[in-house]
């Protein structure tokens, strides 16, 4: 029998640098009491490895013209992201402590205005392509090499501007645009094919005009080879459909629609989830 | 005035790399001349607002000046959260010029007459809204524009509407006064009612009756208090827009009168109703029937000041 990206993604073991980050994700929401853990918990593979082995980008010159521009369009995964930017030295990580509290930089979503870093500030789903789309424009008007990457969810291609944003970019032959989805399958309300199915996905970023990639979205290696690949064929944009698992790494947070958003988290609730990390 | 606006972009475009031209489908033909000279500069998008507002906004955040015209329902309707998010939350200097101001459509029906224009676009905080009375406004406007950073939606008209603000050659966000410093009407008004009103001045003048027109082009802030001792003298003052009388013009003034604790006792205004119109016909027929003409406004002053 085949073995599926699914299955492999949900087999995928994580490293110690994967399970201190998410450590880092529940600092932040041990902070805030609060947050999209789940949504977080898929993605912190994808961001690691952009940001350790992809983008050109630069903690201590976040807007130096030549980096590489990365927009988290699903934003409220933003635990993720903000776990990975501590570690990389955007920000101190006892700020993580200060998630959705008044005056912190670390809002429920990222904020470009808050936070050095953030490329465009998202929560709303569904803007972030487009959004990507002008930039990647804009790098070809000005004859610039950097690339632009957009990290979205698979509920966000629920979203009708997604695929007006996909039809344009492949339209406008947008090589140096990197679509990456979180491809855990599930959303708020469960599982993604029972609520609005987007199966085949290869198949329909395929005919829309997109090179795609399938890849483990929990392994470094894959992600590694397949972030780096550019398209087969010239002028197409690039799709990475990422197999994850939402929550992943903590038992209870696996498929679970009640870590898809929580609030009033307690402190019992956080120390479980530490244990469950650990083991 | 639309095709000044375009004309102007176009001249914008050949002097500044980072001007660009985007519409939507907006038909064989549509600047033509700068799709040929700047083809790097212009762009002709698909029928997909959403998409368009976050795709100018991506150039706009990388420097570029992006004007984006299609007809003003879908860019105000169709995408409201865009522009309040990928525009305005992030203060980008994206110019929205908005064809089919008011009931420019009206044969087309509801779904493309921009009645409340303003008030979805005045309630976005950060975006500048502005509504010019004639082609020579609209040009001084968009020239002065390209200082700004800021991000703007402009109402057109229809076009062809006569030229009456040659005397104001630079655009300054200030309110336009024909008239004198005291006088019994003060007709306030915006975009392109302002023709309309000025003949209304002409026909109340004619009986005796001194009145003052403000038009303001400049929608945000009306700056009433430099026009203090008008206001407090005028017997009656009218706000005519062609628009729904909740959160254009006439809530402006009101709020800008309240906020200086000016009485708005003798304020009133002729507005579009506030409902969408089932009946087709031309921009005219629907003004006649509201009471948007130089007539009726007449007639409302004179029943008012008596």
């Amino acid at each position: 029998m085949e073995i599926t990206y699914a299955q492999l993604a949900s087999d995928s073991p994580l490293d110690e640098k994967s399970r201190y980050l998410r450590t880092l994700v529940l600092d932040a929401l041990e902070g805030g009491g609060r947050g999209h853990l789940a949504s977080a918990l898929s993605l912190i593979e994808i961001v690691r490895v952009l940001y350790s082995n992809i983008l050109n980008h630069d903690p201590t010159n976040p807007n130096f013209q030549q980096r590489d521009r990365f927009i988290l369009s699903k934003g409220h995964g933003c635990l993720g992201l903000f776990a990975v930017m501590a570690d990389q030295g955007y920000f101190p990580k006892e700020f993580l402590k200060t998630f959705c509290s008044f005056d912190s930089s670390l809002g429920g979503h990222p904020e470009r205005f808050t936070l050095p870093g953030i490329e465009f500030s998202t929560g709303s789903l569904g803007h972030g392509f487009s959004v990507g789309v002008g930039m990647a424009m804009a790098a070809r008007l000005r004859k610039e090499n950097w690339r632009t990457y957009v990290l979205m969810g698979d509920g966000e291609l629920n979203e009708g501007s997604v695929w007006e944003a996909a039809l344009h970019a492949a339209q406008h032959k947008l090589d140096s645009l990197t679509l990456i989805v979180d491809y855990n399958q599930m959303q708020a309300s469960g599982n993604s094919d029972l609520i609005v199915s987007l199966t085949p996905l290869r198949e329909k970023f395929a005919s829309f005009g997109f090179e795609v990639f399938e890849v483990n979205g929990h392994n470094l290696i894959d992600l590694d080879l397949n972030l780096r690949k550019q398209p087969l064929s010239g002028g197409k944009p690039k799709v990475i459909i990422a197999y994850t698992i939402k929550g992943k790494g903590i038992k209870s947070s696996e498929n679970s629609t009640t870590w898809h958003h929580k609030a009033k988290i307690t402190k019992e609730e956080i120390l479980n989830l530490r244990r469950e990390l650990l083991h | 005035m639309r095709q000044e606006a375009l004309t102007t972009v176009h001249k914008l475009a050949r002097n500044n790399p980072r001007v660009l031209f985007i519409g939507s489908d907006l038909g064989a033909g549509t600047l033509e001349a700068m799709r040929k000279e700047l083809p790097n500069q212009f762009f002709m998008e698909g029928i997909s607002e959403q998409h368009i507002i976050g795709f100018i906004s991506g150039l706009a955040q990388e420097g570029f000046i992006p004007f984006f015209n299609t007809i003003g329902t879908f860019i105000t309707r169709r995408a409201y959260e865009q522009v309040c998010i990928d525009i305005a939350l992030h203060n980008l200097p994206v110019r929205l010029l908005s064809g089919g101001g008011g009931m420019v459509y009206a044969p087309l029906g509801p779904t493309h007459t921009a009645i409340e224009d303003f008030s979805l676009m005045l309630s976005i905080p950060g975006l500048h809204v502005f509504s010019p009375a004639d082609a020579n406004e609209m040009r001084t406007l968009l020239e002065a524009s390209l200082e700004d950073p800021r991000p703007y939606y402009i109402r057109f008209g229809k076009g062809g509407e006569e030229i009456v603000t040659s005397d104001f050659q630079i655009f300054d966000f200030m309110p336009r006064v024909f008239g004198l410093e005291q006088s019994e009407f003060v007709i306030c008004t915006t975009g392109v009612m302002l023709q309309t009103c000025l003949a209304t001045k002409q026909l109340l003048e004619s009986d005796g009756r001194s009145t003052t027109v403000i038009h303001f082009p400049y929608l945000n802030q009306l700056h009433i208090s430099e026009y203090l001792s008008l206001m407090q003298n005028a017997k009656k003052i009218i706000c005519i827009e062609e628009h729904v009388p909740r959160g254009g013009l006439f809530t402006q003034i009101l709020h800008e009168f309240v906020n200086l604790c000016l009485s708005v006792e003798k304020v009133s205004h002729i507005s579009l109703p506030h409902s969408f119109s089932h009946n087709y016909g031309s921009q005219e027929n629907h003004l006649n029937f509201h009471g948007l003409t130089s007539l009726a406004i007449y007639r409302k002053l004179l029943n008012l000041g008596n």
